[in-house]
């Protein structure tokens, strides 16, 4: 770690210069997104800053519960705004809320019970962040997807429910083709690893001053994790929404009209 | 009416929010005839069609069949003996055999051509492509997805409404010999003319009330358009 370099608050605030580059090419371009991009800046590093003081009372006084209590933070969060990509299917925030929850459990338990990661907070609380996030995204692109098919494709449900089929085999196909949009990007990004972007973990690593050939063995755990994190975030939470779509009668609820236009 | 074969309708009403969809229906279908549902837009015709099968549920009253609350029938042992097909075909696979073999995986080459005859469609169609087929190809090949479970009671909701006459016909035709082999057809439709040709019973409904039923000779509603 003797390469360490790390900019100070001076420096930092110089790369506000870079802020200020973006924001006069947007008021150049009349994108009427200066105000949005300053406000985005000072927020950001208002937040780090905050989540900096933080992290350094829980690395340095909380011990493992502490890290293990933060991560729980996340999840909830998490499991909101997941929970947002499906609004109109019914119980869409609980969902989001217990797979990535269920996700996170299996994923980060596998890694510490492997003692592929150790206890310290300062390994549990960002490699934790990063199942967090890999789960919240499959769990909100799966959500976002099945309500979508759910509401264009009711008549072929039905059509299969008329059939005398179960409301799990009627709704198969399109629980398939969330789980697949969920999970492709995800497969994408690990089969291109290393030749389109070197990732954030090996880059931190690199940039902390850790050789190359480390680095990228944290790197390559980091890509299993997440593939682990994004199926099972996805299918968990395809599985309650199914449930919460179909009563006992195998009955298709209904489902308010899809909301067009920006992506929430 | 306890112990009557067919569907009994006791006291029906179906609510949506504030409306009414089906207010306090009283009426009786008997097996092995075939009764149209007839009114205006939004007198609640395909809404009563959907609680037959269970696709809906009433809000308040009961619906039995062979004198059996539906409630108390396994649901989908309850949706092979009825069958519903919708007034758009919705097709579900790729190739027509497989179309067919959706309920009924099982189902044989032979048995597959012979869904196709009942339709008056060729037995050629089977390798078909489905997204291959006119409107009334399509249509025909619901009805045989349908029949391919052996249904005892089929529910059509406007089945002729979009199709070319050779098709319409060819529905008639079909509803009419399943009740001539004792089975039960309810019929939701526009058509007057496919009503009086094909049904026993005809129920009229408006705003959710029934407001007349009978032969369709000597209803109002069928005899006045």
């Amino acid at each position: 770690m003797s390469g360490l370099s790390v900019p100070s608050w001076g420096e930092v605030a110089a790369s506000l210069l870079l802020v200020a580059l973006a924001a006069a090419l947007a008021w150049r371009q009349r994108l009427h997104l200066t105000r949005d991009l300053i406000i985005a800046s000072v927020r950001a590093g208002v937040q780090l800053v905050a989540v900096g003081a933080v992290l350094l009372v829980v690395f340095a006084h909380t011990g493992p519960p502490g890290a293990f209590g933060w991560v729980a933070v996340m999840v909830g969060i998490a499991g909101q705004v997941a929970g947002r990509r499906g609004a109109g299917l019914p119980r869409a925030r609980w969902a989001a809320t217990a797979a990535v929850a269920t996700s996170t459990l299996i994923t980060l338990g596998a890694l510490l019970a492997l003692g592929v990661i150790p206890t310290q907070p300062r390994v549990v609380v960002p490699v934790g962040g990063m199942i967090v996030s890999g789960a919240m995204q499959a769990a909100g692109v799966a959500l976002r997807r099945l309500r979508e098919d759910t509401h264009t494709a009711r008549p072929a449900i039905e059509a299969r429910l008329c059939l005398g089929l179960p409301a799990r085999e009627a709704f198969l196909p399109h629980q398939r083709s969330a789980l697949r949009t969920a999970l492709l990007p995800a497969i994408d990004s690990t089969k291109v690893v290393g030749l389109i972007s070197l990732p954030g973990t090996m880059t931190g690593l690199i940039l902390a001053g850790v050789d190359p050939l480390t680095a990228i063995r944290y790197q390559i755990v980091v890509m299993y994790m997440l593939l682990a994190a994004t199926a099972l975030a996805a299918l968990g939470s395809a599985r309650l929404a199914e449930h919460a779509l179909f009563d006992h009668a195998h009955r298709l609820a209904p489902l308010p009209e899809p909301q067009t236009g920006v992506f929430p | 009416m306890t112990g009557a074969r067919g569907f009994l309708l006791d006291r029906v009403t179906v609510t949506h929010g504030p409306a009414r969809l089906l207010d306090g229906v009283c009426v009786h279908l008997a097996a092995g005839r075939c009764t149209a549902v007839v009114g205006p837009s939004g007198a609640g015709k395909s809404t009563l069609l959907r609680l037959l099968n269970r696709l809906a549920e009433p809000s308040t009253g009961r619906i039995l069949l062979d004198s059996v609350p539906l409630t108390e029938l396994d649901v989908l042992v309850l949706r092979r003996r009825v069958g519903l097909i919708a007034q758009r075909p919705v097709l579900l696979t790729d190739r027509v055999a497989d179309e067919l073999r959706v309920g009924h995986p099982q189902l044989t080459g032979p048995r597959i051509r012979d869904l196709l005859q009942r339709v008056g469609l060729p037995t050629s169609l089977a390798e078909r492509r489905t997204s291959e087929l006119s409107g009334g190809e399509a249509q025909r090949v619901c009805v045989a997805r349908a029949l391919a479970v052996e249904p005892e009671v089929l529910l059509l909701d406007e089945p002729t409404s979009a199709l070319d006459p050779v098709s319409a016909s060819v529905i008639a035709g079909l509803a009419r010999a399943h009740t001539a082999d004792g089975r039960t057809v309810v019929l939701v439709s526009h058509d007057l003319t496919v009503v009086r040709g094909i049904a026993d019973q005809v129920l009229v409904l408006d705003h959710g009330h029934l407001v007349a039923t009978g032969h369709p000779d000597q209803t109002d509603y069928v005899q006045a358009r």
